[in-house]
């Protein structure tokens, strides 16, 4: 039954312009550093002990907003799927349960999420050797920067898809949506416990797995309560 | 008796309002069910909970003798169903659309173009559901509700926003299914002509009670219309009536028949003729689903 209703999701998220983005998120993440380094790049390679470091840096300074901004539009968008003329009630009267409805809901996203992680890693990587960053090649820090970031943001996937699919109103999702990206942005002023920090892989034990570890925890723990409180209710 | 459909003591509340109370529900195999009541009478949210979208608050369903609560999934594979206003999505064809509930049945490919051939909406199977009209995307919401086969259709106000024409279809499309594939159907309105056109056992409800449940005979005769005749010098002429032995009443202005079966509607034209009055009208006036529920609240017919 899993398999069935995830190629259904993915049928019914055709034309709606959710490839396009987890495409585009991680691209615009990199096209960043082309144009910063594209105007400037004598003067950081000057700047940087490391080069691939600081460049990698760089881009991860950007690839947690991307993040929690993609999940939000991601969320929303495909919570609207059913919304817009209340498919939920058609789905949900087929023979299937709510818990798969909604595991598949998350599958989803979560796959878009990782497509855009490893292009992510692929952009970063082969605009990391354009720029000719020099031999030694920092591989895990490379995968570590562009994976733990996904894994940290599952809690707030686990919370926008939570409450974009119960709401009523959308504009609750979407307000927030906006103040967990305006959270994201302000990251390094954050509280450690503040799941929107966390996908900056910021921690005052400078150690980025713990954020990583944390996301994966919560986000199943945040997920577990929404899919419960989904089948609780009546549908819309 | 064996019923599809029966419900015990079925109650919804929303807050302190009781949407449905203490509903018994009993479909036999093989009837169109006409659920009638006025809007906000509680027909969509006894069948959202029929479909087991919504908890009931207190009571039961059982749905093929099987208790909805224990074994809903077995319960829904054959059940086909239209809640509201159709559902669709619109960004895709209604091809699409049917293929996105068929993957979740697993009936075959075919069967999308057989339902589609049913609602006669084959022609446009590649177009998006966007730009469908209003009658269209209804046609689409019984051919969706049609796809696995059902031995239970549930239609909850099917012919909502559909011009006359459409009407008609639908209903003669609803009228086939018992007979061509065995099917029971339960149809909900707020129009009692059009239960009366198609049903064969008829619920009435009203604010969340069932006050009438029997079958379509007994409900008519709660229906029965009046007829009304246009005359010239209307007293007289009523008077003439009553001299002759017909039962029949006066308003001042017009001549409301007692009696409305046809022997007796033609006997008192010819007298009429004879008398010399001359008739302008002979209509039937229809009774309102609020005169019918006066009247069935009125004779305590409390099911
Ligand atoms: N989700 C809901 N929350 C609160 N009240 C509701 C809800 N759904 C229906 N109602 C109320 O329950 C009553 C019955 O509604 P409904 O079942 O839609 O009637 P009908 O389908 O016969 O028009 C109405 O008064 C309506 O306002
Ligand atoms: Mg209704």
């Amino acid at each position: 039954m899993m398999m069935r209703l995830l190629r259904v999701d993915f049928l019914k998220i055709k034309r709606k312009g959710l490839w396009l983005l987890t495409v585009l998120g991680p691209f615009g993440v990199v096209a960043l550093q082309m144009v910063n380094y594209g105007v400037r790049k004598d003067y950081l390679l000057q700047q940087s002990e490391n080069d691939w470091l600081y460049y990698i840096e760089y881009i991860s300074n950007f690839t947690h907003l991307a993040i929690v901004l993609g999940i939000v539009i991601l969320t929303s968008f495909i919570a609207s799927i059913e919304n817009e003329t209340n498919a939920w009630k058609q789905l949900i009267a087929l023979p299937v349960s709510k818990l798969s409805v909604y595991l598949s809901k998350f599958t989803v996203i979560t796959i878009l999420l990782f497509i855009s992680s490893v292009l992510l890693l692929l952009f970063s990587y082969s605009y990391g050797l354009y720029l000719d960053l020099g031999e030694e090649i920092p591989y895990i820090t490379l995968l570590k920067y562009s994976f733990f970031p996904f894994l940290a943001a599952l809690p707030v996937l686990a919370l926008q898809l939570w409450i974009a699919t119960v709401s009523h109103n959308q504009a609750i999702p979407v307000t927030v949506g906006v103040i967990g990206v305006i959270l994201a942005y302000s990251a390094f002023t954050l509280p450690d416990w503040m799941i929107w920090k966390w996908p900056s892989l910021i921690n005052g034990w400078d150690k980025p797995y713990i954020n990583a570890l944390l996301g994966l925890s919560v986000g199943i723990l945040l997920y577990v309560i929404g899919m419960f409180d989904f089948k609780r209710r009546d549908v819309k | 008796m064996e019923y599809i459909v029966e419900t015990k003591n079925l109650t919804k509340r929303f807050g302190k309002e009781q949407a449905v109370s203490g509903l018994e529900m009993k479909i036999p195999k093989g009837e169109i069910y006409g659920f009638l009541g006025p809007n906000g009478a509680g027909k969509t949210t006894t069948i959202r909970m029929l479909l087991g979208l919504m908890r009931p608050t207190s009571g039961s369903v059982h749905i093929f003798q099987k208790d909805l609560r224990k074994e809903r999934i077995r319960i829904l594979n054959k059940v086909g169903s239209l809640v509201e206003n159709p559902s669709y999505y619109p960004h895709l064809t209604a091809g699409e659309n049917l293929e996105a509930l068929r993957k979740i049945i697993g009936v075959p490919k075919t069967r999308i173009k057989e339902v589609l051939k049913i609602v006669r909406l084959e022609d446009v199977a590649n177009k998006k559901v966007k730009g469908f009209s209003m009658g269209m995307k209804q046609r689409l919401g019984i051919a969706a509700s049609l796809l696995n086969n059902p031995e239970l259709l549930i239609l909850d106000e099917p012919t909502n926003g559909l011009d006359p024409s459409g009407i008609i279809e639908i209903r003669q499309l609803i009228q086939r299914l018992p007979h061509d594939y065995g099917m029971t159907v339960i149809i909900s309105s707020h129009l009692l002509s059009e239960i009366d056109q198609m049903a064969t056992t008829v619920g009435v409800v009203s604010k969340g009670k069932m006050i009438f449940q029997d079958s379509i005979e007994e409900m008519r005769k709660f229906a029965k219309q009046k007829v009304v005749l246009k005359v010239s010098d209307s007293e007289s002429a009523w008077r003439a009536l009553l001299a002759r032995g017909m039962r029949a009443d006066w308003d001042e202005k017009n001549i409301t028949l007692l009696n409305q079966s046809d022997e007796n509607v033609a006997t008192a034209v010819k007298y009429l003729v004879k008398d010399g009055f001359s008739i302008y009208r002979v209509e039937e006036e229809k009774k309102s689903l609020e005169d019918v529920f006066l009247q069935m609240t009125k004779e305590e017919r409390l099911v």
